[in-house]
């Protein structure tokens, strides 16, 4: 792991070691999230919404809709507490589609 | 005073175009793009069949380096380093795309495709045009895949084969590098209707902890605000070269941006990461920023500035010179041991 001990952690450099098997999508660790409401408004996909958690220290949480989430990565880049982290989608099929001969037959208009 | 601006025969509500990527990916967006007075959209480049992995995106795909970490627009500084592939689903569901757009927007739809085969090129592009799309964008010079920087012969055929079969405008996106004015000029002798400068560079960055590459190790495109100065470079040499339109594009965060492009000779401006980083809002803003330039310099509209900077522009034998440094004086005496820099 690179160090810490920077203000904003932001991604790791490289892709979780369950890339190969699933794809990936982010998930906020919740006891971490202080509630700052920077990655909302950077997810580019609506994918992370506020919600109240009234026992929380904030009483605030950023969540991850995983349905819209599609693994960009940018949220970790907004998280000042390193509050994200990959979790495998395992609702989607490991799919690794690699150059190969055309056979999706697409129709002309 | 209006924003209004003719281009490739299309009348633009503004200059200001949202660029073929992940903002212009699905239908929605182009309601967004309307509502902040966008003057066109390019949609996401579709891939020909033989590139369908390309409609798989990596996870994750993105990497913001050397960003100032500001928010709600705020954002004036980041590279994004990132992975961005072709439009996710089949050619079929692109097409149904352009038709979804024109039924639901007023603005223009500029259809975007890359393939290799001059053939697959004709192909896609009929259908774009068949769709609807009041333009079309050849994306000839991805960053994401090896040999599509390089402007190859069938690159050269793809532009000439697809003019020929068009009867909407034909716009060519070119690659930064040395070539450039070249590549503009063949675009303009093959047909082109306009060029877009330019493409986002290929970069690379490499992880020092794990002595390898970043993400998932190729090359990634790299742009960000500092992308603009070579961009305003190349359009100011394409823009004395050529005669058919510039639509610039790269690095735009302001109006002042913009306005800075039309002085280089560019007609329209793409933008997109300012989208991505500081939101839908921004180009909005950036349309108030022209305007209120335009009003405080007294001009009714960007035609009249169009390339006024190169006017001003000088040849560097012509370019005002004075002797230099001195050759007599301390800093041409050896000293064994430098005594090193001053410090009072």
């Amino acid at each position: 792991m690179p160090p810490q001990n920077t203000k904003y952690p932001g991604l790791h450099p490289l892709p979780p070691p369950f890339v190969n098997e699933y794809p990936p999508i982010a998930l906020v660790i919740e006891k971490k999230c202080i509630a700052c409401d920077r990655c909302p408004p950077l997810c580019f996909y609506d994918a992370i919404v506020m919600e109240e958690r009234p026992a929380h220290e904030y009483q605030r949480t950023a969540v991850v809709i995983p349905e819209n989430c599609t693994g960009c990565g940018l949220c970790f880049e907004a998280c000042p507490v390193d509050a994200f982290i990959w979790i495998p989608d395992k609702q989607q099929p490991g799919i690794h589609p690699k150059p190969s001969p055309p056979t999706a037959e697409d129709q002309d208009l | 005073m209006s924003l209004t601006t003719l281009f490739v025969g299309l009348e633009l509500q503004s200059p200001v175009i949202v660029a073929s990527g992940p903002a212009s990916h699905d239908v929605n967006q182009i309601g967004l793009a309307e509502e902040q007075r966008a003057g066109a959209v390019v949609l996401k480049t579709a891939c020909s069949d033989k590139y369908e992995h390309m409609r798989y995106w990596p996870r994750p795909r993105y990497k913001l380096l050397d960003w100032d970490k500001q928010i709600e627009g705020r954002s004036k500084m980041f590279s994004l380093y990132s992975y961005e592939q072709g439009y996710s689903g089949t050619l079929t569901d692109y097409w149904r795309l352009i038709e979804a757009c024109k039924q639901h927007a007023t603005i223009p739809i500029i259809g975007s495709i890359f393939a290799d085969d001059p053939k697959d090129w004709e192909r896609m592009a009929i259908n774009v045009e068949r769709s609807g799309a009041d333009a079309i964008e050849l994306d000839i010079s991805s960053p994401h895949r090896p040999g599509t920087s390089e402007f190859k012969t069938t690159f050269v055929e793809a532009i000439r084969s697809v003019v020929n079969v068009m009867k909407i405008p034909v716009l060519v996106k070119l690659a930064p590098g040395p070539e450039l004015v070249h590549q503009c000029l063949t675009a303009e002798e093959c047909g082109a209707s306009a060029v877009t400068l330019c493409n986002r560079i290929r970069g690379f960055d490499v992880d020092i902890e794990s002595q390898g590459p970043i993400l998932h190790g190729y090359f990634a495109g790299i742009g960000g605000p500092w992308a603009k100065y070579y961009t305003f470079r190349h359009v100011a040499e394409a823009a004395q070269a050529i005669k058919i339109p510039i639509s610039g594009t790269g690095g735009t965060m302001s109006g002042e941006d913009v306005i800075k492009y039309v002085l280089l000779g560019a007609t329209t401006v793409q933008i997109l990461s300012v989208i991505l980083i500081n939101g839908w809002e921004s180009i909005a803003r950036i349309n108030k920023e022209v305007e209120e330039y335009l009003e405080r310099k007294g001009l009714d509209s960007l035609e009249q500035i169009r390339g006024k900077a190169l006017e001003a522009m000088t040849h560097p034998d012509e370019i005002i010179r004075w002797s230099g440094e001195s050759k007599t004086g301390p800093r041409n005496v050896w000293k064994d041991k430098p005594e090193g820099r001053r410090t009072t």
